[in-house]
C-alpha cells in the first residue's frame, strides 16, 4: 500500500523547496496550488476508507530511524488526528487561492505556507516523540519568516515574541520528553522514542512528583500554543500582525496542535499524575477562564482582527473545557470543536483581511456601511459571524452543544459559568457587524468594490463545509467518538 | 400512500423556496415571490391535510425519527398541538406572502426578502413539529436569525441595524436559558438512566422525557442554599427561553423595536407567528411544568403582569405599529397567564391559552397588515400625521375595525354571537377567575381584568386618530391594490368567524395532545407531584363574571371615543412631558436607559470588558514583556564575562558538567 502520510509531508515538503526556488509569481503559485490539491487528495482518500469503528492507528508507516537511541520514523492517523489532517489539507489549498494575488517575494510566501503545511501534518501524524518534536519546529520557524517578512508595521517584534514564546515553551516541553525518554530507560532497559510506549511506561514511574513535574512540563509546551489564558499574550501580537494567509495558517490549524497534544498526550497521562483532581481543576477553569475572558476582551477592541483573535482564545477555551470534563462525548464534543474551529476561523480572517485589504483599515470605527458596497463579502462575513456566534446549523453549534451538554455530567459549575459567556460572543460578533457593516456608509473609505471571485470561492467553501458539518456531523464525530471512549476508558481502568 | 409519510416537506419546501429565490430571485417575477407562495401554499394543504385526519383519530399521531449523530436523533412530532400550529402558520404565512407582493413592489431587494421570509417560515414550521427538545431548539434559533435578518432588513438605516442587534441579543438570553434547561434536563435523565443510555433511546425525544418525569421529581438540587427540585429548575430555565421569544417581562424590551422592519415582517413574525413560540414551547412541554411545583405559578405572575404592563405603554405610542407592539405583548402575556392556570384547570390551560394563540395570530396579522395599507398610503407612522382616512380606504377601516373589535374582545355572553377575540380572551379571564375562586389568589384576574379594559382603550384611541376626524397628511390617501386587500378579507372573516365556530371542539382537541400512541400521561398524577389541586368541575361563572370583560371593553369603547373622536377634554393637557405618569410612559419604565444604557454599555462594555483589556495590554502582556527586558539586560552583563582568557572558559566548563553530573544523579535517584 502506498505510504499516503510520508508522501503529503514529502510533497509538502518538495513543493515548498521547490517553489522558493521559482522566478515568477505565476510558476510559484501554480506549484503550491497543485502541491497542495495533491495533497488534499490525499487526505481525501484516507478520510473515505478511514475505518471509524477502529480506535487503532491507520495508514501507519514505520521504519527504524537512529536505531542506537531508539528513534524511529512512525506516522499514522487514528480517529483524534485524522479530522485534523483533513482540515489542515483543506485549509492550505484555500488559503493559496485566498491569497492569489500575493507580489511581495511570493517565491517565498508560498514556500512557508508549504513549510509550515509540511511540519503540521507531521506533528499531527507522528508516533514517535523525536519526530514529534522536530515536526513541531518545523512548523515554527516558517512561521516566524511569514510574519517578520510579510506582517504589519509591528512584524519585527510581533515575529519574535511568537517565536521567543513558543519556542521556550517547546524547550520545557523537550525536557519532559527526554525525563519520560530516560525514565524508560532506567525502568525497562529500552530505548524508544514511540509515543504509546512512553505513555504506558509513564504510569510506571515511581515518584509522584517526576510524574508531575513530566506533566507540567509537557503541559507547558501544548497550552501556551493552543493557548489557554493567561499564556495567550503572543497572540494578539502574532495573529494581528502576520499576513491575512499567516493568521490563518496560525489560527485554524497551528492553535490546534497544542490542543491535539492535549488528547494525545494529556488526557493518557492525566490519570497518573501526582494530583489528578488539582490538574483538572486548574485546567478546567482554565479552559472556562479563556471563554469568558476571551469573550470579554473581544468585546472590548475596535480592531476587528484583534477582536478575532481574542474569540479565537475563546472558542479554544471550550477544547479544554470538554477534555478535562472527561465524559466521551465531552471529549469528542471538544475534538469536535477543534474541526469545527478551523473551518469557521478561516472565514473570519478571509472577510477580515479583504476589508483590510479594500479600505486599508481594520478599524471598526473607521468603517461603516460596507455592505451596501460589498454585499458578496457582507453575505459570506455574516455567516462566518453566525457560524462563529454558535448558530445551530452551522458546525460550531455542535461542537459547543456536545461540550456543554456533556461536561455538564462531570463539571456543573464550570458549565454554567461557561454558558453565560456564550450572551457576550454573539454580543461583540453582532455588535461588530453593525459597526461595521450595516448602516450608512461611510464616504472617507472612498470608491470601493467587492471581493475577487476566488475569495469569494474560498470563503464560499468555507460556509458550506461549516454548513455540511452543521448539519451532519457524523462523518468526522463517529471517527472521534470511537477514540474518545478509548482515552476514557483507559481511565475507567485506571480508577478514577 | 398515507399524508403522513410526506410532512417532512412541510418545512422542507420552504427552505428550498428560500435557497432557489436567494440565488435566483432577481431574475424571476416579482422578486420570486411566487416561489415561497408556492412552496408555503402546499405546505398549508399539507398541514390541512394532517389536521383533518387527526381530528378523526387524535389519538393517531404523526411520529417519526431518525439517528443524527452521537445520542442524538431528528424527527417530527405532529399531535392535535402540532398540527393546528402548522395549519395556522403555514396559512398565515401564505396570506402575508401574497399581500408582500403589493407591499414589497417597489422595493430593490425583494429577492432577499422573500428568500428571507421563507427561510423563517420554513424555521417556524420546525420549532412545531419537531419531536425532541434539541432539535426544537435549533429551528429556534433558526427563526431568532431570520427575525434578526428581517429587522435588519433596511440595514442602511442605523435604527434598524441597532433594532435587529438588540433583539437577538434580548432573545439570546432567553436563549441561554432554554440551553441550560436542556443540558440540566439531559445531565438529570441521563443521571437517572444510571449513566447507561440504551441502544435507540434517545433521551431528549418530548415522549422520553414525559416518560422520566417520575425520576426528575425526586432530585433536587441547592442554589443559593434553596433547595429547588430539577423538574422545577428546568420547566423555569425552558419558561426563560419563552420569555426572550415571546416578549414578556422583562426581556419585552426587543419587541417594540423590531418593529423597525417591513411592517410584512411585524405581522408574520411579531404579531402571529415567532412570538407565540415561547407560548408554544410551554404547552408542549406543559406536562413537565404540571408535575413542576411552583413552576406554573411563576408562569401566571409573569404572563399576568406583561399583560398589564405592556398594555399601558400602549396607551401612549405615537407610531401606530408601536402600539401594536405593545399590544402583542400584552396578548402574549394574556396566553402565558392562561397557560399559568394550568394550576387550577390542568391541560384545559393548554386549549384556552393556544386557542388564543390562533385568534390572536388572524387578528394581530390583520392589524399590522391593516397598518401596513395605512403606512403605504400615507407614507408615515406616526398617528398624529393621520386621520380621516376612512373614507379614502374603506376596505382598509373595516378590515380594521374587525380586527379592532376581536382584539377588545366584543361579543354577547351566552351566545354564540362574538368576535373570535371575545371567546379566546374571555376563556382565559373566565378560567383566571376559576383560579381565583379555587386558590383565593385573586392577582391574575385583576391582571386580566385591567388589561383588558386599557386593551379596549388603547385600540379604539389607535383606530380613532387613525382614521376619524380631519386628516392630518400631507399626501392624498388611496385605497391599496386588492393583492394586498384581499388577504385583509380573509383575515377579517377568520376573526369575525373562527372563534365562534370552533371554539368548544378546539379546546378539546387540544386536550388530546398528551393521550395517543406516542404519549400517554396520567394528568391528575402528574399535578400530584407539581402539588397542584385541580379544580375538577367547573360550573358557570356568576352573571356579572361573564359580563365584565365585555363591560370593560365597551367602558374602553366609549372613553376613547369621547377623548379621541368628541375631544371632550383638552387631551394635550394630559400628553405633556409635565405630567410624570405620561413620562414614565412615554419612555417605556426608562427601560432603554436601564438596559442599553447603563447595564450593556456602561456595566458590561465600558466596566468589565475595557478594564479586562487594560488588564490584559498592561499587565499580563507586560509581565511576559519583561521578562525579555530582564534577560536581555542579563545578557548584556554576562557579555562581559566573554573575557577571551582560557582559564577562565576552563573553569566555567568544569563547574558545568560538575553540576550536570549532581542533576543527573538527582534525577536518577528521583527517577
Amino acid at each position: 500500500m502506498l505510504p499516503i502520510i510520508s508522501l503529503m509531508i514529502l510533497i509538502a515538503l518538495i513543493g515548498a523547496i521547490v517553489t522558493l526556488f521559482t522566478k515568477t509569481k505565476e510558476q510559484a503559485r501554480m506549484i503550491a496550488l497543485a502541491t497542495s490539491v495533491v495533497t488534499l487528495i490525499g487526505a481525501l482518500y484516507m478520510f473515505f476508507r478511514f475505518d471509524s469503528e477502529s480506535p487503532m492507528l491507520q495508514f501507519v508507516d514505520s521504519f527504524n530511524w537512529i536505531p542506537s537511541l531508539g528513534v524511529t520514523y512512525t506516522v499514522g492517523v487514528d480517529g483524534i488526528s485524522m479530522p485534523l489532517v483533513l482540515l489542515t489539507a483543506i485549509v492550505v489549498p484555500l488559503v493559496v487561492l485566498y491569497s492569489w494575488n500575493e507580489s511581495k517575494d511570493p517565491g517565498k510566501f508560498y514556500a512557508m505556507i508549504l513549510a509550515t503545511y509540511a511540519g503540521v501534518i507531521g506533528v499531527f501524524t507522528s508516533m514517535d516523540f523525536f519526530l514529534f518534536y522536530v515536526f513541531w519546529e518545523l512548523s515554527i520557524i516558517p512561521m516566524f519568516f511569514m510574519i517578520n517578512m510579510w506582517g504589519g508595521p509591528e512584524k519585527g517584534y510581533a515575529s519574535i515574541k511568537f517565536l521567543l514564546y513558543t519556542h521556550v515553551a517547546s524547550l520545557v516541553m523537550l525536557l519532559g520528553i527526554f525525563a519520560m525518554y530516560f525514565g524508560t530507560l532506567f525502568q525497562t532497559g529500552i530505548a524508544t522514542f514511540d509515543i504509546p510506549t512512553l505513555l504506558a511506561q509513564y504510569q510506571l514511574i515511581e515518584s509522584d512528583l517526576a510524574r508531575t513535574m513530566i506533566f507540567i512540563a509537557l503541559l507547558i509546551g501544548f497550552i501556551v500554543k493552543m493557548p489557554a489564558v493567561p499564556f495567550h499574550s503572543w497572540l494578539p501580537h502574532a495573529y494581528v500582525q502576520a499576513p491575512t494567509a499567516g493568521t490563518i495558517l496560525m489560527a485554524a490549524i497551528m492553535s490546534k496542535m497544542g490542543a491535539y497534544a492535549l488528547f494525545r498526550f494529556i488526557l493518557p497521562m492525566l490519570p497518573f499524575t501526582g494530583s489528578t483532581d488539582l490538574m483538572v481543576s486548574i485546567l478546567a477553569a482554565l479552559g472556562v477562564l479563556s471563554i469568558i475572558y476571551g469573550a470579554f476582551l473581544a468585546l472590548a477592541q475596535d480592531d476587528l482582527k484583534r477582536m478575532v483573535a481574542f474569540s479565537s482564545v475563546s472558542h479554544m477555551g471550550f477544547v479544554t473545557l470538554g477534555a478535562m470534563a472527561f465524559v466521551p462525548l465531552s471529549v469528542s464534543g471538544a475534538m469536535f470543536q477543534m474541526f469545527s474551529h478551523g473551518l469557521i476561523t478561516c472565514l473570519m480572517f478571509m472577510s477580515i483581511g479583504a476589508i483590510q485589504v479594500m479600505t486599508g483599515t481594520r478599524l471598526i470605527s473607521e468603517l461603516g456601511g460596507l455592505a451596501q458596497k460589498m454585499p458578496k463579502l457582507a453575505f459570506l462575513m455574516v455567516a462566518g459571524f453566525m457560524a462563529y456566534l454558535g448558530l445551530p446549523g452551522f458546525s460550531g453549534f455542535i461542537a459547543e452543544f456536545t461540550v456543554l451538554n456533556f461536561s455538564y455530567i462531570s463539571l456543573p459549575s464550570y458549565v454554567i459559568a461557561a454558558i453565560f459567556a456564550i450572551v457576550i460572543t454573539a454580543a461583540y460578533h453582532l455588535w461588530a457587524l453593525q459597526r461595521a457593516m450595516f448602516g450608512v456608509f461611510n464616504e472617507k473609505l472612498g470608491d470601493i468594490h467587492d471581493i475577487s471571485n476566488l475569495q469569494t470561492f474560498s470563503m464560499a467553501v468555507f460556509v458550506l463545509l461549516a454548513l455540511y458539518f452543521g448539519l451532519n456531523p457524523s462523518p468526522v464525530m463517529d471517527m472521534i467518538i470511537t477514540n474518545a471512549e478509548q482515552i476514557v476508558g483507559l481511565m475507567a481502568v485506571a480508577g478514577v | 400512500m398515507n399524508i403522513g409519510d410526506i410532512a417532512f416537506l412541510i418545512p422542507l419546501l420552504p427552505a428550498l423556496a428560500f435557497v432557489v429565490t436567494l440565488f435566483f430571485g432577481k431574475k424571476m417575477y416579482s422578486g420570486g415571490a411566487l416561489l415561497p407562495i408556492g412552496a408555503i401554499g402546499a405546505s398549508f394543504i399539507i398541514s390541512l391535510l394532517i389536521t383533518i385526519n387527526l381530528l378523526q383519530n387524535p389519538d393517531q399521531v404523526i411520529h417519526q425519527s431518525v439517528h443524527w449523530f452521537a445520542v442524538f436523533n431528528l424527527g417530527i412530532l405532529i399531535d392535535p398541538l402540532a398540527a393546528v400550529m402548522l395549519t395556522m402558520v403555514s396559512f398565515v404565512s401564505l396570506l402575508i406572502h401574497i399581500y408582500a407582493i403589493g407591499y414589497m413592489e417597489h422595493d430593490p431587494s425583494k429577492p432577499r426578502y422573500f428568500a428571507e421570509t421563507s427561510l423563517f417560515t420554513a424555521a417556524m414550521l420546525g420549532v412545531v413539529l419537531s419531536d425532541n427538545i434539541l432539535q426544537m431548539f435549533i429551528f429556534w434559533e433558526l427563526v431568532g436569525l431570520c427575525s434578526y435578518l428581517l429587522i435588519g432588513f433596511w440595514y442602511q438605516k442605523p435604527s434598524a441595524a441597532a433594532a435587529a442587534k438588540k433583539a437577538f441579543l434580548t432573545t439570546r438570553v432567553g436563549d441561554i436559558m432554554f440551553l441550560a434547561g436542556i443540558i440540566i434536563l439531559f445531565a438529570s435523565m441521563f443521571q437517572a438512566f444510571n449513566g447507561e443510555i440504551p441502544e435507540g433511546v434517545y433521551l431528549l425525544q418530548f415522549s422520553e422525557m414525559f416518560n422520566s418525569i417520575d425520576a426528575l421529581s425526586g432530585m433536587t438540587a441547592t442554589i443559593f442554599g434553596m433547595e429547588v427540585g430539577h423538574l422545577t429548575l428546568i420547566a423555569l430555565l425552558f419558561f426563560g427561553g419563552a420569555v426572550g421569544k415571546s416578549g414578556q417581562f422583562p426581556l419585552h424590551v426587543w419587541l417594540p423595536d423590531a418593529m423597525e422592519g417591513p411592517t410584512t415582517v411585524s405581522a408574520l413574525i411579531h404579531a402571529a407567528t415567532m412570538v407565540t413560540a415561547g407560548v408554544y414551547l410551554v404547552a408542549r412541554t406543559f406536562p413537565m411544568f404540571l408535575a413542576a411545583p411552583d413552576a406554573l405559578l411563576v408562569v401566571a405572575y409573569i404572563g399576568g403582569f406583561t399583560a398589564l404592563f405592556a398594555a399601558t405603554m400602549g396607551l401612549v405610542m405615537n407610531d401606530i405599529k408601536r402600539v401594536l407592539a405593545y399590544s402583542t405583548v400584552s396578548q402574549l402575556g394574556y396566553m402565558v397567564l392562561g397557560l399559568g392556570m394550568g394550576a387550577a384547570v390542568g391541560l384545559e390551560a393548554i386549549g384556552v391559552s393556544v386557542f388564543h394563540l390562533i385568534n390572536h395570530a388572524f387578528f394581530k396579522a390583520l392589524l399590522f397588515l391593516c397598518a401596513g395599507s395605512v403606512i403605504h398610503a400615507v407614507g408615515t407612522q406616526d398617528m398624529r400625521q393621520m386621520g380621516g382616512l376612512g373614507k379614502a380606504m374603506p376596505v382598509t377601516a373595516v378590515t380594521m375595525l374587525i380586527a379592532s373589535l376581536a382584539l377588545a374582545g366584543f361579543g354577547i355572553p351566552g351566545t354564540a354571537v362574538g368576535t373570535s377575540g371575545f371567546f379566546s380572551k374571555d376563556a382565559i379571564i373566565e378560567t383566571a377567575f376559576v383560579f381565583g375562586e379555587h386558590t383565593h389568589d385573586w392577582i391574575p384576574y385583576i391582571f386580566a381584568i385591567l388589561a383588558a379594559l386599557l386593551t379596549s382603550i388603547y385600540i379604539f384611541r389607535l383606530f380613532f386618530m387613525t382614521f376619524s376626524g380631519k386628516s392630518r397628511s400631507k399626501t392624498k390617501a388611496h385605497e391599496s391594490p386588492s393583492i394586498m386587500t384581499v388577504p385583509l378579507m380573509i383575515l377579517a372573516a377568520f376573526s369575525l368567524l373562527f372563534g365562534a365556530l370552533t371554539i368548544k371542539p378546539f379546546i378539546n382537541f387540544m386536550e388530546q395532545t398528551f393521550e395517543n400512541n406516542v404519549i400517554s400521561l396520567n394528568i391528575e398524577h402528574l399535578a400530584t407531584l407539581g402539588n397542584y389541586n385541580l379544580v375538577q368541575e367547573h360550573g358557570h361563572e356568576p352573571l356579572l363574571i361573564l359580563w365584565l370583560p365585555v363591560i370593560v371593553a365597551v367602558a374602553g369603547l366609549v372613553i376613547s371615543y369621547l377623548l379621541y373622536y368628541k375631544q371632550v377634554i383638552d387631551i394635550s393637557k394630559v400628553v405633556s412631558r409635565q405630567n410624570p405618569v405620561y413620562r414614565l410612559l412615554y419612555n417605556r419604565y426608562y427601560q432603554h436607559r436601564i438596559l442599553t444604557e447603563l447595564l450593556a454599555t456602561r456595566i458590561v462594555y465600558e466596566t468589565i470588558s475595557l478594564s479586562a483589556d487594560f488588564f490584559d495590554r498592561k499587565f499580563i502582556d507586560s509581565i511576559v514583556d519583561g521578562t525579555g527586558k530582564v534577560t536581555m539586560s542579563t545578557g548584556n552583563v554576562l557579555r562581559r564575562i566573554q573575557t577571551g582568557v582560557i582559564q577562565n572558559y576552563v573553569t566555567a566548563v568544569i563547574a558545568g558538567v560538575g553540576l550536570l553530573i549532581v542533576l543527573l544523579k538527582l534525577i536518577v535517584e528521583v527517577l
